[in-house]
This record gives structure tokens, C-alpha cells and sequence, in this order.
């Protein structure tokens, strides 16, 4: 038997066709991403510096991900064509600044306006979910990131060099003080405590002492025994280089160095229904993508302890995203209070007019790797390739090779499935792109 | 009064065409959200719960009495099977209020080029007059902006609300938020008046009209009134304006300003071009020293 169902309260719109079993439980999954928007096609032919406003409206949640990946895509093309290119430490961390908070927004969404919801349908509670606690949340995230940015959703304040805001202490106290209010919410509202201590858990038990959205979503998830359920590989990767994580490829707990050349991308399986979608791949490998896979590398005490009792469930999933939110507010707080305003904000390479070559800009996203490669002959784009971190999660292949999402949502019913699907934190219009 | 307390809160529908989703976020930002959707019956939005499902509504079970409508419209996209020419044809008809949330809804925007033979914006292709709903296009108002701007969302959604009345421009835009410029309020407007460019990216002095491409005199906005994310603007954070809000949004060659001899070739909206050169001319035969440096040095120095 066969059904289908439409997701939608995703970025986008998904449907999964599921072929089940005698008991109703999975044997295969076919993921079908419908909406297709040609982003590659439309920066062919366009100046390169152009890319820098386009390739940001691929996505409204992580467009800024998608900046800075054009901009470091723009840089590799100067450094590969033997061009002078740097830039200073300021609009380094900069950029990693408002990266992390695009990251943190993203994942206060996703907790509250995705995780909670599901979970409270889950276990069959009739609360309503605190869901404008997540808008909350993150409209104070993309204020701070707005001081440095201009603007959330669809900012371009990335540029070959740099960034050309210019930042003076009023500014970047005040983006500190929205840091603060924002660490405040998440420790009166969402943990229930303060950031450090949860910061300092080694295992999942400690989290028995929270009375609070979070110590209830983890509650939840045991309720509905998120911790057996859900497995995919128990292989991550992580490939975008910054400040708040590693790069590399982990087979269960053992970390290897990683290329990036041997990315590959390959049409999705697609049996009736049109999809615009491609599976992203390692040395022809599915790897999982995202916060479960940087804590890996990152190798945090308290997921390694989780993912040695729960593996890759969907449970240790759903963890690593909550507690690199904490890990990113501590670190941003950091980066803002560390700044460095005597450096230049832009060191201008030469006019991009006279560049012809080819870059890789690849960047940490929300979701995991964000991968753009650009040629570029004369200034003008040639060809533009975007691999987004979905295309890694949740790829649609054959019954012989699934895909992370695939193998997590085989054996489950349905009900539980569509849960495990939404723990990859799905985003069908990157996807899609 | 149709929305007085004691009566039924107006139902609200947002629906998706092609697009980035980056206006259901842009909304997800404005400051009186709580309130605002206690005004409305919320029966479906992308991101927020509302009272029915996707399925249902595209089944045309719902009510209707704003339609917002996000992304190009392509008349052969599916959502959920339906074509979205059914489902806007739909609501939009039972609707006594449709807002185009962005500029793609408006004009085509950003993904016309997605498929450009067919997709448009509601009532406008760019800014010729096509669209499914350029029939019944006194009740369309267009928000354009690349996303839309949360607060001028706000101000339409409040004032449908509390029944009163808003005048739109030629492109159906509120008249209160489109009259602007993006200029308007910019705080570079001194390097703009004496004709001071800015040297380069990553500045705060200077003006970003000259070389950099931006398009803030000739954008009707009010980025610079009413800021983002209630803090800051593009030109306040050294980014040339695009003009996102306007029809021929995305333009080409966006951090580069157009010129002939040295004159930019789009000058200022409603001024003619030899008093724009005239006064340029005796502008730039001052030099002033204040305006030449960083000007926190220039303090530092006196």
C-alpha cells in the first residue's frame, strides 16, 4: 500500500509518497521536492558582484548563509586567479557574527514553531504551543544582526574585502545589549536556568531538573521514544571553515579530515512526480548535515554522551540543535564583545571587472554545508552551482542506497515518520533552489 | 463598521506563489505581532498555526477576507495538486482585501525570471498592467520590497482591520508608505547634498549615489523612515540601496552607479536634469574639510 502525504509548515512545500508494510510501517519513502526557481540559470550572464543580492533570496530563513557563501565563493575566485585578496580580522568576525545569529534565529523558529507543536501532536497533549515565543525570539536575534547587516531577511552587506558596514562602539554595544536580552529570554524562558549551567551538562539526565519548554520538549521526545527511533547512517559532515566548528567527516564517533572536491551531487530519485531536487554526496556517500553533525565534530561533552546511548536518533537531533543554540548565544556574545574597530572594514581587492576564474565559497548554515562554486570571465558569472544542506539530509534515492531521511523514517508509521522528517529541520525552497 | 470588537474577526489567508518564503519571515519581525494577529482569524499561514489545513484550503473550504499572497504567480504551479489559478482565483474573489506581500506578488519581482513568459505579479508585469487580478485590482494592494517591510505589512493588516481607508499610488502602493524615498532620512544626506561620494565600501561617510549604485533617490521607500528590523537601513549600514521596491527590481550592475561624464545618469525623482547639474556644479566647488575625513577623526583632531 501506498500513501501520500503533503507536508507544508516547512520552508516550502515536500510530499512523501510511503510504501508500507503489512503493519503499516515504512519500507520506503520517496521525497519529492515540487517547486523549482532556476536561481542557477538567473546569475548566469550576471555580474559577479550581482550574486551578492541574488543568491541571498534563494532562502528567507538563511539567505544570509547564502551571502556569505557567494562571498567567499568571489574571494577563492581572486585567490585562485593569484589576485591579492584579504581581509581583516574585524570583518571576519564580523561576518561570523551575524552568521551565528541567523543560525540562532533559525533554530528559535524551529523549536518553537515546528519541534513543540509536532511533539505536543505527538504525545497527544492539547496545549496550544507557545509558537510566537520562536518569532520572539528571533526577531531579537535579526535586530542585533540588523546593527551590522542593514537589514533581515535579505541583507548584502558582504563583499569581496570585507563588509561595508562600519561599526562604532554605540553600535556594537547596543547589538550586545540585544545578545544579552535575547540570552536572558532563553534563560528565564525557554531553559529555565541560567545558560552556563546548561552549558556545563554531561548527559541527558541532567535535563530532569529543567522545568521548562525545554525540559519538557526532551520529556516529550522520550514520551514518544524519539531516542529508538529515527537512526540514519551514523555519519556527519561538517565542511564550512569558522569560528564555532570543525571541519571534518565522522563514521559514528571517528573523525576524519575532509576535501571538499569530492563533493558530488546527483539527480534525485523521482519515480512519478517531477522533482527539481539533487542528492548531495561524499566519495558517493550519504552523510548527515547540520547541528547533530558540528557537535560531533566539535566533539561537546554532552552530545558525545548522548549519541553514545541514542546514536543518531531523532532525539539526539532535536538536542543538538537546542544546545548549539546556547553554544552560539555564548559565542556571539564573544565575538561581539571582542571586536576589534580599529581595523579597516573593507581592504578593496582590484575592480572584479578584471577577474576571470573560478571559486568555492562554502559556509555553515543553519542546516549544515552550504557549498557555492562560481566561473567567472571577466567580471561576468559563467556558471553558478549552489549545494544546500538539505540536499544532504534529505535526498531521495533508491531502496539500495537511502538517504539520511529515508533510512530515519524506515519502519516508523507514518505519524511518527513525518516527525522524524521535520527533526532534519527541512528546507524544500534551498532544496529547490 | 464590518470589524467592530463585538463582531467576527476578518479571516485571514497567506499563500504562496514562487518564492523565497523571506516575506512570511519578514512578517515573523514585527514588533506588535501579538497583537496584530488578535485582530484577525488566522485560517492559513506558512509558518504560523492557523485553523485549516493546507488540503482544506486549497479544497476551497475556507473563508476569506484578507488574502495575502507571497511570490511570482506562475498560473501552472501546484500547491497541493490545485493549480494556483484556482485557489487565487478563489479567495480572491471571496476576499474584500488582497495584499501582494513583496515585490515578486507585486511585479514579478526577483522570480519573474524564473519563468519570465509567465510569471507576473497580481495586477502588474513589472509595471504593465497584467495579472489574474487585474480585473478586480481596487482590491489589491501591492507592498512591494525585497522582502516586504514587517511594519508596513503591520500598517496595512491594522488599518483593514480598523476599517479605515487607504490611499494607494499608481502602482496601488500605500500612499503613506511608498511616498518617500529611500533617501528620505538616510543618514549620509549631508555627503549627498554636497555632492561628497564615498571612497569606498565599509565607510561611514560619504554618499553611495555617485559610484556605488545606489538607488535611494529614485526609490520610492521608507527604509530610512521606518527602519528594519526597527535599528538600521542598507544605506546606514554602507550598503548601496537596489531599489527593491520598485518595478524593474532586480536591475543589473547593483553596486555600480551609472554614469556620463561623471554624472550619474538616474538623478533624483521629480528634479529636472539641468537644475540637478546646475546645482551639483556649485555644490562641488566647495570643500568641505569636515566632510573629506572619517569624521570621528576629524573631532579628534580639533
Amino acid at each position: 500500500m501506498t500513501k501520500k502525504e503533503i507536508i507544508d509548515h516547512i520552508e516550502g512545500e515536500a510530499s512523501i509518497s510511503f510504501d508500507l508494510n503489512e503493519d503499516n510501517h515504512v519500507d520506503f519513502a520517496t521525497i519529492v521536492f515540487p517547486h523549482f526557481r532556476g536561481m542557477e540559470a538567473i546569475l548566469k550572464g550576471k555580474p559577479a558582484l550581482d550574486a551578492l543580492v541574488i543568491t541571498p533570496r534563494v532562502c528567507g530563513i538563511c539567505g544570509h548563509a547564502h551571502l556569505m557563501a557567494t562571498v567567499r565563493a568571489l574571494e577563492s575566485a581572486y585567490a585562485n586567479a593569484g589576485l591579492e585578496i584579504t581581509i581583516s580580522q574585524k570583518a571576519e568576525s564580523t561576518r561570523e557574527l551575524t552568521l551565528a545569529l541567523e543560525i540562532i534565529q533559525n533554530h528559535f523558529k524551529w523549536i518553537y514553531l515546528v519541534i513543540m507543536p509536532e511533539l505536543r501532536k505527538l504525545v497527544k497533549s492539547d496545549e496550544i504551543a507557545p509558537v510566537l515565543k520562536g518569532a520572539f525570539a528571533a526577531s531579537i536575534a535579526t535586530k542585533a544582526l540588523a546593527i551590522f547587516a542593514g537589514q533581515w531577511p535579505h541583507s548584502s552587506y558582504m563583499v569581496p574585502g570585507g563588509v561595508t558596514c562600519d561599526i562604532t562602539h554605540v553600535e556594537r554595544i547596543k547589538a550586545e545589549g540585544y545578545i544579552d536580552e535575547l540570552i536572558r529570554f532563553f534563560e528565564k524562558d525557554s531553559l529555565g536556568m541560567d545558560m552556563e549551567t546548561f552549558l556545563s551538562f554531561e548527559t541527558c539526565n541532567e535535563f530532569s531538573s529543567l522545568d521548562s519548554d525545554i525540559g519538557e520538549i526532551e520529556k516529550m521526545l522520550k514520551e514518544a521514544n524519539m531516542h529508538t527511533l529515527g537512526f540514519a547512517h551514523d555519519r556527519f559532515i561538517t565542511l564550512g571553515k569558522h569560528s564555532f566548528t570543525q571541519i571534518a567527516k565522522g563514521i559514528q564517533t571517528r573523525l576524519t579530515p575532509i576535501e571538499h572536491k569530492f563533493v558530488s551531487t546527483e539527480k534525485a530519485y523521482s519515480p512519478t512526480d517531477m522533482s527539481y531536487a539533487k542528492n548531495a554526496l561524499y566519495k558517493d556517500t550519504y552523510y548527515e548535515a547540520g547541528p547533530l553533525s558540528r557537535a560531533m565534530a566539535n566533539q561537546v561533552p554532552l552530545i558525545k554522551n548522548i549519541h553514545r546511548r541514542f546514536k543518531d536518533s531523532a532525539y539526539s537531533r532535536v538536542i543538538a540543535r537546542i544546545h548549539e543554540t546556547a553554544y552560539l548565544l555564548r559565542h556571539v556574545k564573544n565575538l561581539v564583545q571582542t571586536l576589534d574597530l580599529s581595523e579597516p572594514s573593507v581592504i578593496p581587492p582590484i575592480d572584479i571587472d578584471t577577474l576571470s576564474g573560478e571559486g568555492v565559497g562554502i559556509v555553515e548554515a543553519p542546516r549544515g554545508p552550504l557549498i557555492h562554486r562560481v566561473k567567472i570571465e571577466k567580471g561576468v558569472i559563467q556558471e553558478y552551482e549552489i549545494i544546500t544542506p538539505t540536499q544532504w539530509n534529505i535526498g531521495c534515492s533508491t531502496k539500495d542506497k537511502l538517504t539520511p531521511a529515508q533510512v530515519a523514517m524506515k519502519g516508523n508509521s507514518i505519524s511518527d515518520s513525518l516527525f522524524i522528517f521535520r527533526t532534519f529541520d527541512v528546507c524544500s525552497v534551498c532544496t529547490t533552489h | 463598521m464590518p470589524y467592530a470588537s463585538s463582531e467576527k474577526k476578518p479571516a485571514l489567508i497567506w499563500l504562496q506563489g514562487v518564492t523565497c518564503n523571506g516575506n512570511s519571515h519578514s512578517f515573523l519581525n514585527l514588533p506588535y505581532l501579538p497583537q496584530l494577529l488578535e485582530k484577525y482569524e488566522i485560517i492559513y499561514h506558512p509558518l504560523l498555526e492557523g485553523t485549516s489545513t493546507l488540503h482544506e484550503l486549497v479544497l476551497n473550504k475556507a473563508e476569506c477576507d484578507v488574502l495575502i499572497f507571497e511570490g511570482a504567480y506562475d498560473p501552472l504551479m501546484k500547491r497541493h495538486n490545485v493549480s494556483l489559478k484556482d485557489i487565487v482565483t478563489h479567495y480572491a474573489g471571496l476576499a474584500k482585501y488582497i495584499i501582494a506581500a513583496g515585490s515578486c506578488a507585486s511585479f514579478g519581482g526577483m522570480f519573474k525570471a524564473s519563468a519570465p513568459e509567465r510569471n507576473t505579479g497580481l495586477i502588474l508585469n513589472e509595471s504593465e498592467p497584467q495579472g489574474p487580478l487585474l480585473v478586480i485590482k481596487q482590491k489589491v494592494i501591492n507592498l512591494s520590497g525585497c522582502p516586504i517591510h514587517p511594519e508596513w505589512l503591520g500598517f496595512t493588516l491594522t488599518m483593514i482591520a480598523d476599517n479605515r481607508e487607504i490611499p494607494v499610488d499608481e502602482l496601488n502602493r500605500p500612499i503613506e508608505l511608498y511616498s518617500r524615498l529611500a533617501h528620505h532620512g538616510c543618514t549620509r544626506n549631508e555627503y549627498f547634498e554636497w555632492k561628497v561620494d564615498s571612497k569606498a565600501f565599509g565607510l561611514k561617510e560619504g554618499c553611495l549615489f555617485y559610484e556605488q549604485g545606489c538607488r535611494g533617490p529614485m526609490t520610492h521607500a521608507s527604509c530610512n523612515h521606518i527602519l528594519w528590523n526597527e535599528v538600521n537601513s542598507k544605506t546606514r549600514a554602507g550598503t548601496p540601496c537596489f531599489g527593491c521596491t520598485e518595478p524593474d527590481f532586480p536591475r543589473k550592475n547593483l553596486f555600480t552607479t551609472k554614469t556620463n561624464m561623471s554624472i550619474p545618469v538616474d538623478i533624483p525623482v521629480g528634479i529636472s536634469k539641468r537644475s540637478y547639474l546646475a546645482l551639483a556644479g556649485v555644490a562641488k566647488t566647495f570643500h568641505i574639510k569636515r566632510l573629506e575625513g572619517k569624521l570621528i577623526d576629524e573631532k579628534r583632531n580639533n
